[in-house]
């Protein structure tokens, strides 16, 4: 199979990069209505996969699952799933022939052998769709042509996909529509009403393409949300040390600390965010983020072109050819470092001081989204597809390392991102060992503020403040975020 | 003299909206065992919380242990009511999951949770059993923490608390959920922990208390009195009747003269079974009391009837006239269903303030997403005026008294005028008074052709608008009755 997009013409190329159409609440008026009555059979029951049948059968909507027969038979997590939920199981060869809309909910690394198997049996006419195009467009699966391909991805955890529904909510979503898989123009409809089924419309829906989700879902991934929260963490705790910080205290910091600075950049963005500092550490950290971006901006337009280029999906799936020996081996020393090894101390940290005290990682994430966004936009991601990869999805991936750390982040995300993730953070911390070299605990660890006369010079701050509010991620995130008010607050310990 | 054990000199604690203490002084002396009471929001939950160092005060707080003593030298403080962590200390929960299955057991099992705490602790698992039996928690030990009751795990921190025996324990509320039998055992095993030298301040307005109670008081305003006995202690004033809003003296549009119909309804998750052949009909109008024991099944009933139960579609069920799992969403049901249970209370939004959360009753949804339009808008100011909380309307919910904070739960709940109400022990964790005003307001409101379901345990005060009554027990039905007259 040759990568999808590497076979179109570059005028294709930019052309499907390029759609990201925020969609208005008024599109959804006809609920499920394009899926009343139709069959769905989701292939796959883990979080995902539950989840969302979860939703959209309280939505009114039929839904069964069809697991491998093997699932079945050994009465694996899956099929106990489904079945303590009280769903209707059964094989391909009983459920997808019935299928009106087949989902599939696989991971990544099964997707093409899922494809393969669940294709000859669905009806013709039928539907399938995913929530992620890694398999249409890095692996180029090609889809029977009497079939309409479409994708709905909610950019959250499977958990809060549920969660959110329950509360009378929904998680950000994208749908899109496979150019190629379209030929009775049902496709958007299904993907709005199937959008509508799990909630997603409540909270802002984003039309993207097969092609600008997954080239987006993959940069913001490897670099800002799980590449750059990990070199962070370890480069931020590994420095306390060294400078004689009580290990439980800045296990705390950081475990905690990112999820309660990224609180702040997902209710109000990056301006939010720096506003929580005084007005010296708001300038100090400033500086320390521009040139954090100039010694990072080379390895994230490398992570991009890669991606662009397909080089790294083809590198990860010989790594599945192989068994998964790299990132296993990479998972293994994650485990291993200090950070992971450190229980965070039995210490109150009041909110506040989990900025005034990390300065550094405030700066850190800074230069992470804000790089992470202009090098998508450069590459040809529309700015919104490439604020629901960065900034959006920042928060969301800070809160799994509240709970434990890097050991869960890596556990909550897919292989795909946590492969990423480790190629990422295995380049990002020779390139920032000089820098590191010249941090203190003053940016880190200790009260940035302590000692120090707060005042600043007017015009330092003002042109400081104005290039914090004009960024293009500001900009556009000021839009998308009004969707989103009413996202709730992630519990702080 | 003997020192104190317990020294508390100028204490202040001010909160955004007003200082709850404000100079206060205590001491308690060896052989002293106190009961806190007063007025609801008078600040004496803050006041015990202050007392185990889990406020922010300001002043003195000298606590001596007896270091000759062999038990614990510690303070516990066992809440009113209780929140609990999955194995990875998340908090994050929302409250129908613990009806959505999932293979991933998120929570410990009640006996390993327990076996952990005898491991930090070093207490003996044979001193166990008498505790585990007095809370009916002897058959309960394989069950995850996130199955648990709210009431259950209420008595689960008390379980923790009578085995530890700290020289110093603060107990707020004591007896929610407890029936009498039960309340006179807890009383003795207080009254054995005061024998061998633990210092126990309850924090309640209840009477039939342990003997061991020696000294009595009340916070008022923002100072501690000491009174003489019980009855000394001031009550909160009984409310004035009030006209009920005219929109909710409509009767609300009904579909159907069934609510709800289930016929030989059986729920199971793997070999443990929760309900079995359950049979009820409930008829529009009628206000029906449903009871049982803790883990008779109760809640799992209720939740099949507001669509938080997903195996609602493997039963049948009929609701509103529609049968359950023909094309309906859950949306469409919890219209036409008021609901208040602990569970959603525990769960609910830390940050919503009065006004937005009876708001958001109109959507059914936890959290405000949409403007609300000017009629709808009157009709919240007119019902927060009924309920007398229109001081409240820009609080946030969770810095009002708890008899307030349920209130405020009603009034969501109520705003739409549902035809079916479910008050799931809406009443646990409030004091006598709060629960007979709770309770008259639920008698005015089901004068209007409201169907009524209410949990409320054996010995607690109940609405006197109760007709008929089911009983649960161990997932099954053991009583359908019509009720004559309340015997409680």
């Amino acid at each position: 199979m040759a990568n999808y997009f590497n076979t179109l013409p570059l005028r294709e190329q930019l052309n499907q990069l390029g759609v990201a159409e925020f969609m208005d609440i008024s599109e959804f008026a006809d609920g499920v209505s394009a899926l009343k009555g139709k069959k769905i059979v989701i292939v796959g029951c883990g979080a995902q996969g539950l989840n969302q049948g979860l939703n959209l059968r309280d939505s009114g909507l039929d839904v069964s699952y069809a697991l491998r027969k093997e699932a079945i038979e050994q009465k694996r997590d899956s099929w106990k799933n489904a079945t303590d939920n009280h769903f209707n199981v059964g094989t391909y060869e009983e459920l997808i022939p019935t299928a009106d809309l087949v989902s599939n909910l696989t991971p990544d690394k099964q997707h093409s052998s899922v494809i393969d198997a669940v294709m000859p049996l669905m009806k013709a006419g039928a539907t399938l769709s995913y929530s992620h195009g890694f398999n249409i467009v890095e692996e180029g699966k090609e889809i029977r042509k009497d079939l309409t391909v479409v994708m709905i991805a909610p950019k959250c955890p499977g958990s809060e996909v549920r969660a959110e529904y329950l509360r009378g909510f929904g998680v950000p979503t994208l749908i899109a529509v496979h150019p190629e898989n379209d030929p009775q123009g049902k496709g958007l409809a299904e993907a709005k009403a199937y959008c509508v089924g799990t909630g997603g419309h409540k909270a802002g829906v984003l039309r993207s393409s097969f092609v600008a989700e997954v080239k987006s879902d993959l940069m913001g991934e490897q670099t800002i949300l799980c590449g750059l929260l990990q070199t962070g963490s370890i480069l931020s705790f590994d420095k306390m040390i060294e400078k004689g910080i009580e290990p439980g205290y800045a296990a705390k910091l950081v475990q905690y600390g990112v999820e309660v600075i990224t609180e702040a950049l997902k209710q109000g963005g990056i301006t939010a965010m720096m506003d929580r500092l005084s007005n010296i550490a708001k300038i100090k950290a400033f500086e320390v983020s521009e040139e954090l971006k100039t010694i990072m901006r080379p390895l994230f337009q490398k992570h991009q072109d890669d991606i662009m280029s397909g080089e790294f999906s083809r590198g990860m799936m010989e790594d599945w050819a192989n068994g998964d020996k790299k990132l296993l081996e990479w998972r293994a020393a994650t485990g291993e470092t200090a950070f992971e090894k450190t229980p965070a101390g039995d210490i109150k940290i009041g909110e506040q001081e989990y900025f005034d005290h990390a300065i550094f990682m405030v700066a850190y994430i800074k230069s992470g989204v804000e790089l992470a966004f202009e090098t998508m936009v450069e590459a040809g991601i529309k700015p919104e597809s490439a604020y629901y990869e960065s900034l959006h999805e920042t928060p969301l991936i800070a809160n799994t390392i509240a709970r434990k750390k890097l050991f869960e982040m890596n556990r909550v995300i897919s292989d795909t991102a946590e492969y990423g993730c480790y190629l990422f953070d295995h380049a990002c911390k020779p390139l920032l060992a000089d820098f590191m070299k010249t941090v203190d605990t003053d940016i880190i660890g200790r009260n940035f503020n302590d000692g120090k006369d707060l005042a600043v010079d007017n015009q330092a701050l003002i042109v400081v403040n104005e290039a914090i509010r004009t960024h293009p991620v500001e900009q556009v995130g000021a839009v998308l975020r009004r969707a989103m008010t009413a996202m709730k607050a992630i519990k702080t310990a | 003299m003997t020192d104190p054990v317990v020294h508390i000199a100028q204490l202040n604690l001010q909160y955004a909206h007003g200082v709850v203490l404000d100079q206060l002084d205590w001491q308690l002396l060896p052989g002293e065992c106190w009961l806190i009471g007063g007025k609801s929001g008078s600040g004496k939950s803050v006041f015990a919380k202050s007392v185990a160092g889990l406020e922010e005060t300001s002043g003195t707080i000298r606590i001596k242990f007896d270091p000759l003593s062999l038990l614990p030298p510690r303070v516990l403080y066992v809440s009113n009511w209780y929140q609990f962590t999955n194995l990875e200390g998340n908090r994050n929960f929302y409250y129908q999951q613990r009806y959505n299955k999932q293979q991933k057991n998120d929570t410990l099992t009640i006996y390993a949770e327990l076996a952990a705490y005898a491991k930090s602790e070093n207490l003996s698992m044979g001193d166990l059993e008498q505790y585990l039996e007095l809370f009916g928690f002897v058959d309960l030990k394989a069950t995850q923490l996130i199955e648990l009751s709210s009431g259950e795990h209420k008595k689960l921190q008390l379980i923790k608390a009578l085995w530890l025996k700290p020289q110093l324990l603060i107990v707020d509320e004591p007896y929610t959920g407890l029936d009498k039998a039960s309340r006179q055992k807890l009383n003795g095993f207080f009254d054995a922990l005061a024998a061998d030298g633990v210092h126990l301040v309850l924090v309640t307005n209840e009477t039939g208390l342990p003997r061991c109670i020696n000294r009595f008081a009340e916070i008022e305003g923002g100072k501690l009195r000491q009174v003489d006995s019980v009855q000394a202690l001031s009550t909160d004033f009984n409310r004035i009747p009030r006209a009920l809003p005219s929109f909710l003296r409509e009767a609300p549009a009904l579909s159907a003269d069934i609510m709800v119909e289930m016929e030989n309804i059986h729920v199971r998750y793997g070999e443990k079974t929760v309900l079995k052949g359950i049979d009820w009909t409930v008829r529009a109008g009628e206000k029906w009391l449903l009871q049982g024991h803790n883990g008779s099944g109760k809640s799992t009933l209720l939740s099949l009837i507001t669509g938080d139960h997903p195996q609602a579609y493997a039963n049948h069920i009929r609701l509103f006239g529609h049968r359950r799992g023909s094309g309906e969403s859950i949306w469409e049901i919890k219209e036409r269903i008021g609901i208040i249970s602990p569970e959603l209370h525990w769960y609910f939004d830390k940050t919503a303030r009065v006004w937005q959360a009876v708001a958001s009753g109109f959507y059914d949804s936890i959290g405000l997403f949409r403007q609300v339009s000017y009629e709808k808008q009157e009709q919240i100011d007119q019902l927060l005026d009924f309920f007398e909380l229109t001081e409240d309307k820009n609080r946030l919910i969770t810095t009002l008294p708890l008899g307030k904070q349920r209130l405020v739960l009603l009034a969501r709940t109520i705003i739409k005028n549902p035809p079916l109400l479910i008050l799931d022990e809406p009443c646990q964790g409030l004091d006598h008074t709060q629960t007979a005003l709770f309770n008259a307001v639920v008698d005015e409101l089901c004068g209007f052709g409201k169907t009524l379901i209410y949990v409320g345990h054996y010995e607690t005060q109940l609405p006197s608008c109760l007709e008929k009554k089911i009983v649960l027990e161990k997932g099954e039905v053991r009583v359908i009755e019509e009720i004559n007259e309340l015997a409680y």
